[in-house]
């Protein structure tokens, strides 16, 4: 018994030591950082209490990047979602090449950030891009609009970009929860004369809900955790109508050179994470029970 | 099996509205990188490209070093897969297997850090980095990468695990061979799908990480992929070709290994994950 505690330890020890040393001292040194006034990497730090707290709490860019973070995360959970719903329901049918499509799907994931960005600056550009003529010929709009030119227009169509990314991810996540449901299920509803409709709203959906739980929770952190999409796309603007926490924490230090502010801001998204993963995981263990 | 035609038509209509969404995009790039000038700036869009050049790609190889980029790449996504794998395969034998106190802890603790906001941890770690000496380097990449890879892949191998028949391993644990041994000779072999799953997880992760390898890297000639080609956007603001062709020479890598292993990724996650 001792033996196998030595070696379970011994098992896990290393990679719980990268964990320790890459996210969990940087976040202690976060904390302290916030308690203190330094401004540049290397600079001499000085205690100074609450006092960056109360400096960022009473200023108005920290609300404003969190109104902004909670809707980001409502959008795209929602767009993410149905885009994923709708993918999965028609990927888990048999067809021709199917299997190939479920592979392909998830194209968007695998590709660096930089190269998304890249793609949907260009097709969404009023010179050269695809969309703007795209919608033009189709009689939608009579002029090119620029999507990135209103706060409201950048972040939809961030909102949109980010979900492009991510939504193959739980597409396949939400295929995996649609293979563990039994066949034998629908053969019998079918049998009942049950339609598609019905096998759906009385079978899949049910079935489905604690994977669709979890995912909502796991992408609802993931984007917020967004970041290079909205900096190298809009670098939170125009008008700051996109800068979330995290673009508002690389602002204030590496372009403000505040790090200290920055990581109070840090702190302070820290923990509403923690608040909120906290609280649905509560909910989903109960729903479970 | 019989669908409606109902079903069937709408099943059509979705995976039309898919490949549009998923494809097309991609679809313009690639083409796009072998027009013209002036074809690629044309006010209509055409779907088929009117005009093939090749200049757009000499340009870029020419003038960038866009294959000191790669091969940077190659080595960070490579060392960062190799190393998560090395931690994470013993680290989720022991949360699955073996018994020891606070397991459950520890394991809930892996699960938040999946979900860490990573831009908490860059201002820390440059200094920290920094006061070490190994800003400006690649293995400073190899870390970060790692750490940020390590809890989903514990996370997926654990579900790897579980779906090993316990029969066979208590036939040799009756046998009396050590954990040590039951894990290399007994269960590595049935959880290599899995470890395939993982290893494209973490090379995907760190061949497309952007953030870290921007503010870690400071000379150009140890830029990865991601960070050269930010660099080239802002050289040349309005080349689109130059940059098509740049999209098409930064994705193609991981797209051919894909093409090899990706229905291993696939079938990994839709079977392990989620549990």
């Amino acid at each position: 018994m001792r033996n196998s505690s030595l070696l379970a330890f011994a098992f896990v020890a290393p990679a719980m030591l990268v964990l320790l040393l890459i996210l969990g001292w940087p976040l202690v040194s976060a904390v302290i950082l916030s308690f203190q006034d330094v401004r540049y990497v290397g600079t001499e730090p000085h205690w100074v209490g609450f006092a960056n707290y109360i400096k960022v709490l009473s200023g108005s860019k920290l609300l404003s990047s969190i109104g902004l973070s909670l809707i980001w995360v409502v959008a795209n959970a929602v767009l993410q979602t149905m885009l994923a719903l709708a993918a999965a329901l028609a990927l888990n049918e048999r067809f021709r090449g199917a299997k190939v499509a479920r592979t392909w799907i998830i194209l968007t994931w695998i590709v660096p950030t930089v190269v998304v960005v890249m793609i949907w600056r260009w097709l969404f550009s009023t010179s050269g891009g695809m969309i703007n003529p795209l919608l033009i010929q189709m009689g939608i709009i009579d002029r090119p609009i620029g999507f990135f030119a209103s706060p409201a227009g950048a972040f939809a169509t961030l909102v949109f970009i980010n979900s492009w990314r991510w939504f193959p991810f739980i597409t396949l996540m939400l295929l995996a929860g649609m293979t563990r449901i039994p066949g034998d299920l629908y053969e019998a509803a079918r049998i009942d004369g049950a339609n598609a409709w019905k096998r759906f709203t009385r079978i899949t959906w049910p079935l489905l809900k604690p994977t669709l739980g979890v995912l909502a929770v796991i992408g609802t952190l993931l984007s917020f955790n967004v970041f290079d999409i909205i900096w190298l796309l809009t670098a939170g603007g125009p008008a700051n109508g996109t800068r979330t926490m995290p673009v508002l924490i690389y602002e204030t230090a590496f372009k403000g050179y505040r790090l200290s502010e920055a990581a109070t801001v840090s702190v302070i998204a820290t923990i509403l994470l923690l608040a909120f993963a906290l609280i649905t995981a509560r909910a989903l263990d109960r729903e479970e029970n | 099996m019989k669908r409606s035609l109902a079903v069937n038509i709408l099943l059509a209509l979705t995976l039309l509205a898919l490949v549009i969404l998923v494809a097309l995009p991609f679809w313009w790039v690639i083409s796009g990188s072998f027009k013209l000038p002036q074809d690629i700036i044309a006010r209509k869009p055409t779907f088929f490209p009117h005009s093939f050049t090749l200049q757009h790609y000499v340009k870029l190889l020419a003038n960038s070093a866009y294959t000191t980029y790669v091969g940077n790449s190659l080595i960070v996504a490579t060392f960062s897969t190799l190393i998560t794998l090395a931690l994470a395969v013993p680290a989720s034998f022991a949360f699955f297997r073996l018994k020891f106190p606070g397991r459950r802890t520890l394991f809930r603790i892996i699960l938040l850090a999946y979900a860490f906001p990573s831009i908490v941890v860059l201002i820390p770690l440059f200094g920290m980095f920094t006061k070490l000496g190994i800003i400006d380097t690649l293995p400073s990449l190899v870390i970060v990468n790692v750490a940020f890879a390590l809890p989903f892949s514990i996370w997926m191998l654990r579900s790897f695990f579980a779906t090993v028949p316990k029969e066979i391993e208590e036939a040799a644990v009756m046998d009396g061979a050590p954990p040590t041994v039951i894990l290399r000779r007994v269960m590595l072999p049935l959880i290599a799908p899995g470890m395939a799953s993982v290893g494209i997880f973490a090379f995907i992760s760190s061949w497309t990480e952007y953030v870290f390898a921007s503010v870690l890297i400071i000379s150009d000639d140890k830029r990865t992929v991601p960070v050269g080609f930010a660099g080239i956007i802002g050289q040349y603001q309005i080349d689109w070709g130059l940059l098509l062709a740049g999209v098409v020479l930064a994705v193609a890598p991981v797209v051919i290994l894909f093409a090899f292993i990706g229905r291993w990724f696939v079938s990994g996650l839709t079977e392990g994950a989620v549990k």
